[in-house]
C-alpha cells in the first residue's frame, strides 16, 4: 500500500512517532542480520553499530521540526494579522464619515500635540548645542524682581578677581550701520569681549577670534563676520580674512568667519566686534550681558558664593554712583536664560492641544463604542459560534489600531508641516525654533501618542463591548445594543469626560481672547493716526563731535518740515508702544533711601522738546520741556506722567520736587517742572509704573525720528527716505512703521494663541456636542415605547421633554463641573499671558458653564422632541 | 564496515537520498538497503545520519512523509519527493552530472 502525497503540508510528526520511526527500523535491521544467523546479541550490536549515535539523531529530529512548526506558526499569525488589518480595512470604509471624522480629530490631537511638544524639546529639554553646556551660566546683578546685567566696570572687575569660572566673556548688542559705499544697512553686531568664543567653545569656519590683544583699549578695531553676513555680503569671498569692513564709518579688520550653523546665542547676529573696554568713570549704564563657563570640579554654590564676595568687594569704590546696596551678583543656567519666559507659554498651548487630542480620543471612543453597541448581536453570535472573547477582542481592537495608525500617520504629516512652520515664521517667539526636529524623543511622543490613542478608543469600547452576558444580548431582541447597563455607563462616563475636558479649554480660550480685546482697547494715550517712526544711528567716524550730530539733526528735522504733508517731526530715545529706551534708578530728596533698600527704578524716555506737541499731549500741571532746557548750562528738569506723579508723590503735587538722576549723590538736583498724561513705551501689558521724560540734547548718535503727517502713511515714509538720503547715502532707516503698526505688531502673539485657542476650542465644542447629542439620541431610541405610553396615558409633551432633557443635561453638568476644578488649576499656568483679566474670572467660568449646559440641553432636547412628535400609536407599533 | 568506505562529500547524502526516492516513496529503511545495493558497500552512510537527513529534508519541504503498512505489515514513515523536491533532485542530478564528466575527462590518463 502506497502513501498518499496529495497532502503537502501535513502535519509534523511527534516525538513518539520519531522514537517509533527509529525503533522500528533497529528492530529491521536486527531481524535481517539474524536471518542471516547472527545471535540476539550480535544483531543488536551491529544495528546500533551501523546507525550510529541514537539519542544525538533523536534530538536532532525533533529539533527540526520544532523549528519548521515555529515558523508555520509565526506565518499564520502574520497572515491572521493581515487579515485582520484588510476585514477591518473594509469595514470601515463602509463608514466612511465615522473613520474620517476620528482620523482627522485625533490626527489633529496627535499632530498639534507633537509640534508642541517638538518646541519644548528644543527649547527646554534639548541641552544647548554648545561643548558641555551645563557649565554655562549667565551672570548678572540680582535685584529682585529685576536681574540688572552688567556694566563696564563689573564685567572688568568679574574679569579680572574671579577663579571659579574656567573663563567668563560679556557681550552687548548694537546697531551698527554698514555701507559699502553704495547702499547702507544696519547691521545688528554684538560686542564682545575676547573670552566669547572661548567660553562658548566656538571654532572659526575660516580664520581666528578674537585674542586678548584685540580686546585691549586702543587696539585697532577687529571684526568676526557671521556666515549668513560673509554669504550675502561677500559671496563667501574666500579671501575675506585681512579685508576690511566699515561699520559706523570705523574701518574693521576682518579676522575670520563665524560656522555656518549659528548657535542660539549668536543667532541673528551680522558681524562680531572687539569690545575693547576699558575702565570707566562711574559704574553705569548696565548694558552687558555676562556669561561663565564654570571650571571643572568646582560646585555651583562656591561660584556664586564667590560672585557675592567680589560684588561686596567692589561696591564701596561705585558707591557714588550706584547705591543699590540690596542687589547682589548670581547666575542662572545659560539654557534657563535663553529659553526665557517660554516654558509657561508653551506649557498652555501643549495643554490646549493635548486636551484636543484627548477629547478626539473620547469622542472616537464613543463613536466606536456605538458602533459595538450596534453590532452586539453580531458579536455575541459569534462567540456563541465557538469564537474565544480575545478573538472577538482582537477583531475590534484591530479596527482601532487601524483608525490610530491612520490617525498617527495623518498627525505626523500635519507635525512635519507644523514643525517647519514654526521653524520660518514663529522664529521670534520660540527660542530654539532651529533645533526643532521630527525625531528622537519627539518621535517617541508622536508613537506614544498613537499607543495611548489605541488605548483609549481602542481598549475602552472593545472591553465594553464583550462583556455582558451572552444570554442576554442574544435574548434581547436586538433593537438596542446599549440596552446593556454597563455599555450604557460607559458611553455616560465619556460624554462627561469629554466635557471636563472641553470645559477648561473653552476656558482658557476665552481667557485669552479677552486678553487679546482687552489688550487691543489699551490706548496709547494719544492719537496715533498719521505718526510713523524709524531709528537712525549716526556713524561715529563722521559724526564724532557733539556739533556734528547736532548740525545733522537740526539740518534732517528743517529738510522734512519742508515736505508737504509732514506736519511735525521730533526725536526720542523711546517710541510707544514698547521700545522704552532706558531703566534707570534715582533717589527721592523726600524719600532718601535707607541701608538695605533699594533705588526706585522706572523707564526714563529722552524727547525733544517738539515731541509733546506732536503727540498732541498737554500739561496736567505745570509745564512741558522747552527748547532753554536742552542748552548745556540749563539746570537739570524733568517732566513726568501722571502715574509717576500718583506713585511717588500721591495726593500732592509732584511740581518742584527733587531727585538726583541714576543716584548720583554730589550731582546737582533734578527737579520736576510738569506732569503729562500717561502714554505706554514698556508694551500694552505692562502696568503703568511711571515714566519720566528727560530733554534731549543734540549729541545722541541714536534716535528714533518721530514724525506725524497729514497724508498718507506711504508716502510719508518714501519722503523720509528720500530727506535721509539726500543728506547722507550712508545713514541706514532702522524698523520703519507707523505706531499703529507698531502696536499691531507687538500684538502677534497674544492673537495667535488667542486664535490657536480658539480653533482648538471650537474643535473641543463640537465634539462634545455632538458627543452628547449622539448618546442622547441613542438613550431617546431606547426609550421610545416607554415616550410613547407617556404619551398616550396622557403625560404632556413638555414634561415628557424636560425629563429627557434632564437626564442629559444632568450628565454634562457633572462633567462641566469637573471641569471648572480643573480649570481653576490649569489657567494658573496661563496666569503670565493674561492681561486685563483674572485667571479666576468669575464671569468667564460662569459664561463658559452656562453655555455649555444651553448647547449640551438642546443637543438632548432635539432627538426627544422627534420621539414625542411621532404619534404614539406609530412609535408602539414598531414594536 | 565502519571506517572503510568513502567519505561523502558536503551535501551528498541529501542528493541521495532524494536520488533514491525519486525512483517511488520508500521508508527509512528502505532507503538505507537501497543505497547500500546500488554503492555496493561503497559508500559508507551511517542510519543515523540518513534519518538525520531525511527529517531535515522533511523540514525544507523536499520530501513529504506519512505512516504506511509496509511490505512485512508493519508501521513504517513513507517518504516521498515533493514538487519541489523533484525539481531539486533533477536540477542537482544535472549538475553532478557536468560535473563527473568534466572531473573524469581532466583526471584521464592518471
Amino acid at each position: 500500500m502506497r502513501p498518499s502525497s496529495r497532502d503537502s503540508h501535513r502535519r509534523s510528526p511527534t516525538p513518539a512517532e520519531i522514537d517509533e520511526e527509529l525503533r522500528a527500523h533497529l528492530d529491521r535491521r536486527m531481524e535481517a542480520l539474524k536471518a542471516q544467523g547472527f545471535t540476539e546479541e550480535a544483531a543488536r550490536r551491529t544495528a546500533l553499530d551501523q546507525f550510529g549515535d541514537v539519542e544525538a539523531t533523536r534530538q536532532y529530529c525533533v529539533a527540526q521540526h520544532q523549528r519548521k512548526e515555529q515558523r508555520m506558526r509565526r506565518q499564520q499569525l502574520l497572515s491572521g494579522l493581515g487579515q485582520d488589518v484588510s476585514v477591518s480595512v473594509r469595514a470601515l470604509c463602509r463608514v466612511p464619515l465615522l473613520a474620517l471624522t476620528i482620523v482627522a480629530t485625533v490626527g489633529v490631537g496627535i499632530g498639534a500635540t507633537t509640534v508642541m511638544f517638538a518646541a519644548a524639546d528644543a527649547a527646554i529639554f534639548r541641552p544647548l548645542p554648545y561643548q558641555n553646556p551645563g557649565e554655562l551660566f549667565r551672570i548678572f546683578t540680582d535685584s529682585p524682581p529685576y536681574r540688572w546685567r552688567f556694566s563696564v566696570a563689573d564685567y572688568l572687575a568679574l574679569d579680572q578677581q574671579q577663579t571659579a569660572f574656567s573663563r567668563v566673556a560679556g557681550y552687548t548688542d548694537r546697531a551698527m550701520a554698514y555701507s559699502d559705499g553704495r547702499t547702507a544697512e544696519r547691521l545688528r553686531v554684538r560686542l564682545v569681549s575676547a573670552g566669547y568664543f572661548d567660553v562658548l567653545r566656538i571654532q572659526p569656519l575660516t580664520g581666528r577670534t578674537f585674542a586678548p590683544e584685540d580686546d585691549r583699549g586702543g587696539a585697532s578695531p577687529t571684526a568676526v563676520l557671521s556666515y549668513e553676513f560673509w554669504k550675502q555680503r561677500f559671496g563667501l569671498d574666500p579671501s575675506i580674512v585681512g579685508k576690511v569692513v566699515r561699520l559706523d564709518g570705523t574701518p574693521y579688520t576682518v579676522l575670520g568667519v563665524m560656522p555656518a550653523d549659528p548657535g542660539p546665542l549668536e543667532r541673528g547676529v551680522d558681524a562680531f566686534v572687539a569690545a575693547r573696554w576699558t575702565t570707566p568713570q562711574r559704574r553705569g549704564p548696565f548694558l552687558i550681558t555676562a556669561l561663565g563657563r564654570l571650571a571643572p570640579g568646582t560646585p555651583r554654590a562656591a561660584a556664586e558664593a564667590q560672585l557675592r564676595e567680589i560684588d561686596r568687594r567692589i561696591f564701596p569704590l561705585w558707591q557714588s554712583s550706584y547705591q543699590d546696596k540690596r542687589a547682589t551678583w548670581g547666575m542662572l543656567d545659560l539654557k534657563r536664560q535663553i529659553a526665557g519666559d517660554f516654558p509657561g507659554t508653551v506649557a498652555v498651548v501643549a495643554a490646549v492641544v493635548a486636551f484636543v487630542w484627548l477629547i478626539a480620543c473620547v469622542n472616537a471612543s464613543t463613536l466606536l463604542l456605538a458602533r459595538i453597541a450596534g453590532r452586539r448581536r453580531e458579536l455575541a453570535m459569534r462567540t456563541a459560534l465557538g469564537a474565544s472573547r480575545a478573538r472577538v477582542l482582537r477583531h475590534l481592537l484591530m479596527e482601532s489600531a487601524v483608525l490610530a495608525m491612520a490617525a498617527s500617520a495623518f498627525g505626523a504629516g500635519l507635525a512635519w508641516i507644523g514643525i517647519r512652520l514654526v521653524r520660518t515664521l514663529a522664529v521670534d517667539y520660540v527660542p530654539r525654533a532651529a533645533e526643532m526636529t521630527l525625531g528622537g524623543r519627539t518621535l517617541g511622543v508622536l508613537l506614544i501618542g498613537t499607543a495611548l490613542s489605541v488605548a483609549v478608543f481602542g481598549l475602552i469600547p472593545a472591553l465594553a463591548g464583550t462583556r455582558g452576558s451572552l444570554d442576554d444580548t442574544l435574548r434581547d431582541s436586538g433593537r438596542s445594543a446599549t440596552h446593556s447597563r454597563r455599555g450604557r455607563h460607559v458611553g455616560a462616563a465619556l460624554v462627561a469626560a469629554q466635557f471636563a475636558v472641553a470645559t477648561p479649554m473653552l476656558i482658557l480660550t476665552l481667557l485669552l481672547t479677552t486678553t487679546l480685546h482687552r489688550l487691543e482697547r489699551v490706548t496709547l494715550g494719544f492719537d496715533t493716526q498719521g505718526v510713523l517712526t524709524a531709528g537712525i544711528t549716526l556713524p561715529s567716524a563722521s559724526y564724532g563731535t557733539s556739533g556734528q550730530a547736532i548740525a545733522f539733526w537740526t539740518e534732517l528735522r528743517k529738510r522734512l518740515l519742508e515736505v508737504p504733508g509732514i506736519v511735525a517731526v521730533a526725536f526720542a530715545d523711546s517710541r510707544p508702544p514698547d521700545d522704552a529706551g532706558n531703566q534707570n534708578n534715582f533717589e527721592l530728596q523726600d524719600a532718601p533711601v535707607t541701608a538695605g533698600q533699594s533705588q526706585p527704578v522706572t523707564t526714563w524716555v529722552a524727547v525733544t522738546p517738539e515731541y509733546f506737541p506732536l503727540i498732541g499731549a498737554h500739561p496736567i500741571e505745570g509745564r512741558l520741556l522747552e527748547d532753554r532746557d536742552t542748552e548745556d548750562d540749563a539746570s537739570p528738569v524733568i517732566v513726568v506722567d501722571a502715574a509717576w506723579a500718583k506713585r511717588f508723590f500721591p495726593g500732592q503735587s509732584a511740581i518742584g520736587k527733587h531727585l538726583h538722576d541714576g543716584g548720583c549723590s554730589r550731582c546737582p538736583w533734578t527737579t520736576v517742572v510738569g506732569v503729562v498724561p500717561v502714554v505706554k513705551y514698556d508694551g500694552l501689558s505692562a502696568p503703568d509704573q511711571g515714566i519720566v521724560y528727560s530733554p534731549m540734547g543734540g549729541a545722541e548718535r541714536s534716535r528714533f525720528l518721530i514724525v506725524r503727517s497729514s497724508g498718507n502713511d506711504a508716502a510719508a515714509l518714501q519722503a523720509v527716505r528720500g530727506v535721509l538720503r539726500g543728506l547722507n547715502p550712508g545713514i541706514p532707516l532702522a524698523n520703519p512703521g507707523t505706531i499703529d503698526e507698531l502696536v499691531s505688531d507687538s500684538l502677534q502673539r497674544p492673537a495667535g494663541l488667542s486664535a490657536l485657542a480658539s480653533g482648538f476650542g471650537v474643535v473641543a465644542l463640537i465634539l462634545s456636542i455632538v458627543g452628547i447629542y449622539s448618546l442622547m439620541a441613542n438613550h431617546v431610541h431606547q426609550h421610545r415605547k416607554e415616550i410613547g405610553i407617556r404619551i398616550a396615558l396622557g403625560g404632556r409633551p413638555a414634561g415628557v421633554l424636560g425629563l429627557f432633557v434632564a437626564r442629559g443635561t444632568w450628565l454634562v453638568g457633572v462633567g462641566v463641573a469637573l471641569g471648572v476644578i480643573a480649570a481653576l488649576n490649569v489657567s494658573r499656568l496661563a496666569k503670565a499671558l493674561l492681561f486685563g483679566v483674572s485667571a479666576t474670572d468669575p464671569a468667564t467660568y460662569g459664561g463658559v458653564a452656562a453655555a455649555l449646559l444651553v448647547l449640551a440641553a438642546i443637543a438632548c432636547a432635539i432627538p426627544a422632541l422627534k420621539v414625542i412628535r411621532t404619534s404614539p400609536a406609530v412609535v408602539l407599533r414598531q414594536e | 564496515m565502519a571506517g572503510d568506505g568513502l567519505t561523502l562529500l558536503q551535501g551528498t547524502l541529501d542528493l541521495m537520498i532524494l536520488g533514491v526516492l525519486a525512483r517511488g516513496p520508500s521508508h527509512g529503511y528502505g532507503i538505507a538497503e537501497q543505497v547500500r545495493e546500488t554503492t555496493t558497500g561503497e559508500l559508507n552512510v551511517q542510519d543515523g545520519a540518513l534519518y538525520q537527513a531525511l527529517h531535515r529534508l522533511e523540514r525544507q519541504g523536499l520530501v513529504d512523509a506519512e505512516w504506511g503498512a509496509s511490505d512485512n505489515n508493519r508501521r513504517a514513515r513513507y517518504y516521498s519527493l515533493t514538487p519541489k523536491g523533484r525539481r531539486r533532485v533533477r536540477d542537482q542530478a544535472a549538475e553532478w552530472h557536468r560535473y563527473a564528466r568534466a572531473i573524469a575527462t581532466l583526471l584521464k590518463g592518471v
